[in-house]
């Protein structure tokens, strides 16, 4: 008896191993069922960008108020665009698909050009919903093969953070610099009103999106990092901005950092470029007065954030209900809401006369000053955006430059490496 | 009565050989073999499932041009992945972030770890609280440390920072020179792994042989003799084991350095061959040529593993 108890146990045993195994094998996700395109469960994988997940809750609880039968799970995707991209990978190779994600703007290209994303131009049509409205230089930026990938979501800007009090101390304008040549004139005057300790510009470093901030500094000075799909960072004057950049560097007038807006806002620094996203945490954090400007380099200044976009590997029900969702994400009432609590800039053409949001940027000159800027933008290069890895991979030259290695040569290999990225991943593609 | 020849030799004859067919295996030998097969059938399909297939798989892709968002698979591109690791640039420095990161990791966590367990090895107040303190970090996850480090090492706001100023030193750039940042992620990791070196050798100690110890003592041997003499060969097994766990566990590292550098600072200076082998895979979305490094990366370990045995087997036999 006692005998058959333990092969039974064993047997048992074996049983559940194997069960487990195969249930590890079907992964631990559950797939969404869809209902038939009126209603259903919805997966939004997000990293709520600018700390938003309340916000992204709110709005939620509203599209479900006003949508009965539809039921939204809002999903921590990461902690940054990068990892939702790395999860959504994952997903395409287990097969349980998000019904929506938070694609950045160097992350939706790839999934866009392997087919992986829905394009949405057939669905918003299809569902009667127009997309003029959408501000055209966001709404084109996920246009490819004349498609869009993606609609508008937290869109962001670099924006010019400057502390008044040093900024008065240095006997400067109430303003930030119209050049980068005449921030190069106030350095020195900054360096000597903040001391040692501290510094006159704080920067991301080349891990933490430098290559974003960088296309201002070389934009303004006539450079650009690729045309169309040619890298051009070794042109003369993309290595004049590098060569700025280091010797802004090589004067102690710039620091590099993980999150620049932390040092800002601890009165580390006496100015900063950081995100339009990061305006809701300065204002928490930083315990002294501080204005807003426009990037140096009139028209100089890089969109960036991200969209929301819809798998392509959905049924067709699951993307009705998707749209539906994304459309609601970012209507005026929402793009108000969203903008409002964190920075990021409205999507809406009509948000702008929405009497809320007027009467929040009366209130709030330094996000009026964000948004004014929206006009000043234009599209990012190719080179960081759309092929593979051009973020980390002009961030380390970026980081090298600033370490002191030879400009036209750090940017010449890198040119190299992203012409060897377009010719194997992008063109055969195209 | 024995046969003769068994008397002669000593040795029982055993019984004669069987003539005929072999004999049906007895109920009893096939429970047996069931029974091995229920123990062992379950983990050898997890086995298969989820190690052996997906190496294999890794192997195959390695000979691959891949984008891991691609459903058109690979594209075979026989042994150019390899040749392009051999010539590139950064394969020096990742090679040597890599032999630097666990070098320093198995030695000094090794080094530090035993020092430990020899202290609170004695009859101390309070050894228990510190040993719980000391092994804690071990089970905390790499990227929790790794963010809660940051505020270590910030140049800005930093603990070290703070402690420098008070004695009017500068603070080095922890995140942006490159000798730094590896010591940063490398001096974080030790600090982590401390726990589990400690652990291991505690035990070994507590289950030495007390009466070798008592014959040092009566012999007049000096501490360090008795340290060299008497208790580094009875830990030997225990050190040969934490020098291929914890080296193995070191080149594996990756939760840590993501959270502190991802592998930066200037692009590589805090960057293994494992965060490579995540960089091209999942940055770069070259697939083919992660797994190209993942499989290099496997067999230095296989070889490594390789010599750390024989050394081993060569020292207990000799």
């Amino acid at each position: 008896m006692n005998d058959l108890t333990r092969r039974g146990f064993l047997g048992l045993a074996g049983a559940a191993g194997v069960a487990a195994g195969l249930a590890a094998c079907a992964g631990s996700g559950s797939s969404p069922t869809s209902s038939a395109g009126g209603g259903g469960p919805i997966q939004f994988w997000s990293n709520h960008p600018g700390t938003s997940k309340d916000t992204e809750t709110k709005i939620i609880e509203a599209f479900q108020k006003a949508n009965p039968g539809f039921t939204v799970s809002l999903i921590d995707g990461g902690k940054n665009y990068e990892e939702v991209a790395q999860k959504f990978n994952a997903a395409l190779a287990g097969g349980q698909l998000p019904d929506v994600i938070v694609a950045s703007d160097v992350t939706w290209f790839n999934f866009a050009l392997n087919k992986q994303l829905a394009p949405l131009d057939d669905l918003l049509a299809a569902a009667g919903l127009k997309t003029d409205d959408y501000v055209d230089a966001l709404y084109n930026d996920y246009t490819f093969n004349g498609k869009h990938y993606a609609l508008p979501f937290a869109r962001s800007t670099p924006l010019f953070y400057y502390n008044k009090a040093i900024w008065s101390a240095a006997g400067l304008p109430d303003r930030g610099p119209a050049t980068w040549a005449e921030f190069k004139e106030w350095a020195p005057k900054l360096a000597a009103v903040v001391g040692a300790d501290k510094v006159p510009l704080q920067m991301a470093d080349g891990s933490n999106y430098l290559d974003w901030y960088f296309q201002n500094m070389a934009w303004s000075m006539g450079g650009q990092l690729s045309k169309e799909w040619t890298a051009t960072a070794s042109d003369p004057k993309t290595v004049a901005a590098g060569t700025f950049l280091q010797e802004l560097a090589k004067n102690k007038w710039v620091k590099f950092s993980k999150s620049p807006d932390a040092e800002f806002s601890a009165g580390i620094a006496a100015c900063a470029l950081q995100s339009t996203g990061t305006l809701g945490g300065i204002t928490k954090n930083a315990k002294f007065d501080f204005g807003t400007a426009f990037l140096p380099g009139d028209g100089a200044c890089p969109t960036g954030g991200a969209g929301v976009a819809i798998p392509a590997g959905l049924s067709d029900e699951r993307k009705k209900n998707a749209v539906k969702f994304i459309e609601y994400l970012t209507n005026v009432e929402s793009t108000v809401t969203f903008t409002q609590a964190t920075g990021y800039m409205p999507v809406r053409k009509s948000a702008l006369n929405n009497d809320a949001e007027k009467a929040f940027l009366e209130k709030n000159p330094r996000a009026k000053v964000a948004v004014q800027q929206l006009a000043k933008t234009r599209s990012q290069d190719n080179a960081r955006v759309l092929v593979p890895g051009g973020g980390a991979r002009i961030g380390k030259a970026l980081d090298q430059i600033v370490q002191g290695q030879d400009v036209a040569t750090v940017f010449a290999a890198l040119d190299k490496e992203t012409q060897a990225a377009i010719d194997s991943q992008i063109k055969p593609k195209l | 009565m024995q046969p003769a020849a068994e008397v002669a030799t000593g040795v029982r004859a055993g019984p004669p050989p069987p003539v005929g067919p072999p004999p049906r295996r007895s109920g009893t030998d096939r429970r047996e073999w069931l029974l091995a097969a229920a123990l062992l059938l379950p983990n050898l399909a997890l086995l298969t499932l989820f190690v052996y297939r997906p190496l294999i798989d890794n192997f195959r892709l390695s000979f691959t041009d891949y984008n891991i968002s691609s459903p058109t698979g690979a594209t075979p591109v026989g042994t150019a992945n390899y040749v392009e690791w051999l010539g590139r640039d950064d394969t020096r420095t990742i090679l040597g972030n890599t032999v630097v990161f666990t070098f320093a990791t198995v030695l000094i966590s090794m080094v530090l770890g035993l020092a430990l367990a020899l202290l609170l090895d004695q009859k101390l107040r309070g050894r228990n609280v510190v040993r719980s303190l000391v092994f804690a970090p071990f089970v905390v996850s790499g990227a929790a440390i790794g963010v809660a480090f940051q505020f270590v090492f910030d140049p800005s706001f930093g603990l070290i920072r703070d402690l420098l100023t008070r004695v009017g030193a500068s603070t080095p750039d922890f995140f942006q020179d490159t000798g730094w940042a590896l010591f940063m992620v490398t001096t974080t990791y030790i600090w982590k792994n401390l726990g589990y070196t400690f652990v291991i050798y505690l035990a070994a100690l507590q289950g030495r042989r007390i009466d070798l110890d008592e014959a040092a003592e009566i012999d007049g041997a000096s501490p360090w003799t008795h340290f060299r003499r008497v208790l580094l060969p009875q830990l030997r097994p225990t050190t040969f084991f934490l020098s291929i766990t914890v080296l193995l566990n070191s080149v594996q590292v990756f939760d840590l350095i993501y959270a502190q550098t991802r592998g930066g600072p200037v692009g590589t200076g805090t960057t293994t061959l494992v965060f490579q082998v995540y960089q091209e895979t999942f940055v770069n979305m070259r697939a083919g040529y992660g797994a190209t490094v993942a499989t290099i990366m496997f067999l230095i370990l296989l070889a490594i593993t390789f010599v750390q045995v024989r050394v081993m087997d060569r020292g207990s036999t000799a």
